[in-house]
């Protein structure tokens, strides 16, 4: 898109992608927040109890500005609306940003197209956790979280924890090594939790919800834990697009352009650790959009981390919404089913169409 | 109590921060000597919690008849205060809606579980608001019903419970692992209904009939009995302590169990080694038949496999640990001891 000439012209190609990608990025980003908004609306108007959707409206409008519309509403349909529905889909949106970033995030980290938030045991040490907490005989519960999020949000942050530590012993690339010892933590904590859910009886159900995701148990206590550790963190991720990017052309080419390869790559896989745990602590595991999302992302963008965080964060709140709007029509079935029959489809459509050799 | 959720509380925030605005609040309106603040903030301290429905502490009820408020102890040893005679009732197990049918208060149902054997008959017109493994959490708050009931043991997931209780409703948690936790869960059910005295009289007649159903089988064999309840994939029986293996007792035989105090199921070589005079098929209904289970590899060499003892038995009326229970330990002792006149009783109607 440039009008240069002369000295410029070898890069002309590149500055021209550069410019689409800017178009189409405003494009994505434009849809996106249109969804956004139809997807918070559709969310709190449905349910399994039908509302008047002026009366729902009434509802938000006096709890969230105080402004009184008019109408009168039974106390039910303000507890259904206010302390149901609302709960759910700002934390459907919340894990959707989450795990796309997170996603976004490990594939850059690992230059690996099939990481995911989880690729590093983050999940077996979530379940494992939370099939733990539904074993132990105690009930607590402080600020809306049980034993089972607390327990799966350590699990997930004490697995990655170790897989670091573990992999920086031996003499492979710290990214294969990684990647490996990964493997093999969440191999041994994947036993563990068969073995706790051979054990489990009666309990074994309960587990089993927690394997599927879902945001039945959305609250705002729960929102409220939530949403400061995935921004903060988020945030953090952001500011650090230009050391994904460097990281994404390889280690010594990061290092030649000043990045401080080893520490930058632990202050990203912890930032992510940590989205990672705080998303799935309260949804359960949620497969897929960690995955495909940044995918998508970059099919239609290009691989620059400036955009590819934001958007991702964007399409992954919105696709999680989606989803779970749907899976609640569904009868409640389990999210992460959803997720993947929809989108698995779309992604293997958008592969097919896409034009340009495609990178990570 | 439910009316209190209309009460301020706009925003979602943690407990402690809202404690911390609260605090805030008392001292400012200290400082101005506004009383009416005061007055106003303290109704939003109530609702902030579950605390409106769940009593913290444990106060017994005076044990005069009429007693509401009442404050009762669940089966999962939550003390719940039932505020008055309750009109609306949820009902999210099978048995505890049999009872409340049985002590005529099935009109004040206005939404169950579902039921795929629907009993009794009169429950079908109520509205399912839950099925085996989901709670429609959005239907029972639009029914703002005076309380629930919800099975223990993971019948009703925890967390639906912990949801329920977290929105101002009334959880009475129901989980009978025994002949006598079914009694005590009957008149427990009666106590919240405000219809103690019918499920005194209900529980009476109960032990009635289970004592007819002793004499008659006293003085009999105890052959082994397998009571199978499912073969698919690995053999599950009763476990040591479990309400099945009571029952199986309470008929006359000696129940052939896992081995384990809570585990379900059960090797075929444990299996060989008990060796069961007579096994029962509560798999029936699934297909199940004699001759498969005398085909099944091993199986020939059991005493109740060579004489041909494997009968079907009717696992519901057996295992529901409601108002039939009397009505399924005859059906097991008719079933064990086939020659036996076992007295058959009139089942306890439903009211409608």
């Amino acid at each position: 898109m440039t009008t240069d000439s002369g000295t410029l012209a070898p890069t002309r190609p590149g500055v021209a992608w550069i410019g689409r990608a800017r178009r189409r990025s405003i494009v994505l980003a434009g849809s996106g927040l249109l969804a956004l908004v139809a997807v918070v609306c559709i969310g709190v108007a449905m349910g399994s109890v039908a509302i008047a959707p002026l009366d729902t409206l009434a509802i938000v409008t006096h709890r969230l500005f105080g402004i009184d519309l008019g109408r009168t509403w039974s106390a039910s349909a303000e507890t259904i609306v206010w302390d149901l529905r609302v709960p759910r889909v700002l934390t459907s949106l919340v894990v959707g940003t989450a795990l796309a970033v997170a996603g976004a995030t490990f594939q850059g980290l690992l230059r690996n197209p099939l990481a995911d938030p989880y690729v590093l045991g983050t999940a077996s040490g979530a379940a494992l956790g939370a099939a733990i907490a539904v074993l132990l005989p105690v009930r607590i519960v402080i600020l809306g979280f049980g034993l089972l999020q607390g327990l799966a949000f350590l699990g997930a942050l004490a697995s990655i924890y170790a897989v670091y530590r573990l992999s920086r012993i031996g003499g492979l690339s710290p990214l294969t090594s990684l990647l490996l010892t990964g493997y093999a933590v969440g191999s041994l904590l994947a036993a563990g939790l068969a073995m706790a859910m051979y054990l489990s009886g009666a309990a074994l159900r309960q587990i089993f919800s927690y394997l599927m995701g879902g945001f039945d148990a959305a609250s705002w206590p729960q929102l409220a834990g939530t949403l400061p550790l995935v921004a903060v963190g988020c945030a953090l991720i952001l500011m650090r697009a230009r050391s994904l990017n460097g990281l994404l052309l390889g280690e010594e080419t990061a290092a030649h352009l000043g990045i401080d390869v080893g520490r930058e790559r632990a202050i990203l896989l912890a930032l992510a650790s940590l989205v990672t745990a705080a998303a799935v602590a309260v949804s359960g595991l949620i497969g897929f959009v960690g995955l495909v999302v940044p995918h998508v992302v970059r099919l239609v963008v290009g691989p620059n981390a400036r955009l590819v965080l934001p958007l991702s964060a964007l399409v992954g709140a919105v696709l999680l919404a989606f989803a779970d709007v749907i899976a609640r029509s569904a009868g409640e079935i389990p999210v992460g089913i959803v997720t993947a029959l929809i989108g698995a489809p779309f992604f293997i459509v958008l592969l097919r169409r896409a034009r340009t050799g495609y990178e990570l | 109590m439910f009316r209190s959720l209309r009460s301020p509380r706009s925003a979602p925030p943690p407990g402690w921060l809202l404690s911390l605005v609260l605090a805030i609040l008392f001292v400012v309106a200290a400082c101005t000597g506004g009383g009416t603040a005061i007055s106003s903030v303290a109704p939003a301290t109530t609702a902030a919690g579950p605390a409106a429905s769940v009593a913290s502490t444990a106060t017994p009820a005076p044990t005069a008849s009429p007693a509401f408020p009442a404050t009762l102890t669940d089966d999962e040893g939550t003390a719940v205060t039932i505020a008055g005679e309750p009109h609306t009732i949820v009902s999210l197990a099978p048995a505890t809606t049999e009872t409340l049918f049985a002590l005529g208060v099935g009109d004040r149902i206005k939404g169950k579980a579902q039921d795929v054997f629907l009993y009794p008959p009169q429950a079908g017109s109520v509205p399912d608001v839950a099925t085996y493994d989901s709670v429609d959490v959005e239907k029972i708050v639009a029914l703002a019903p005076d309380v629930v009931f919800a099975g223990g043991n993971f019948l009703t997931p925890p967390d639906a419970i912990a949801k329920l209780r977290s929105l101002g409703l009334t959880v009475v948690v129901l989980y009978a692992p025994s002949v006598d936790a079914v009694y005590r869960d009957i008149e427990l059910t009666g106590e919240v209904a405000g219809r103690s005295a019918q499920a005194s009289a209900m529980v009476d007649r109960i032990r009635a009939e289970f004592e007819s159903v002793r004499a008659a089988v006293a003085g009999l064999p105890t052959p082994r009995v397998f009571y199978e309840l499912d073969a698919t994939g690995a053999i599950y029986g009763p476990a040591d302590k479990s309400f099945l293996a009571e029952m199986i007792r309470l008929a006359g035989g000696t129940p052939i169990t896992t081995g384990s105090a809570d585990k379900y199921d059960i090797s075929v070589e444990r299996l060989i080694e008990q060796d069961p005079e007579v096994i029962l098929m509560a798999d029936a209904p699934f297909g199940v038949t004699a001759e498969q289970v005398a085909a099944r590899p091993g199986w020939k060499v059991m005493t109740a496999v060579k004489n041909g003892q494997i009968r079907p038995i009717d696992d519901q009326t057996v295992t529901r640990p409601g108002p039939r229970l009397f009505l399924g330990l005859a059906l097991l002792a008719r079933t064990i001891h086939p020659d036996a006149t076992v007295p058959s009783a009139a089942p306890i109607p439903p009211v409608p």
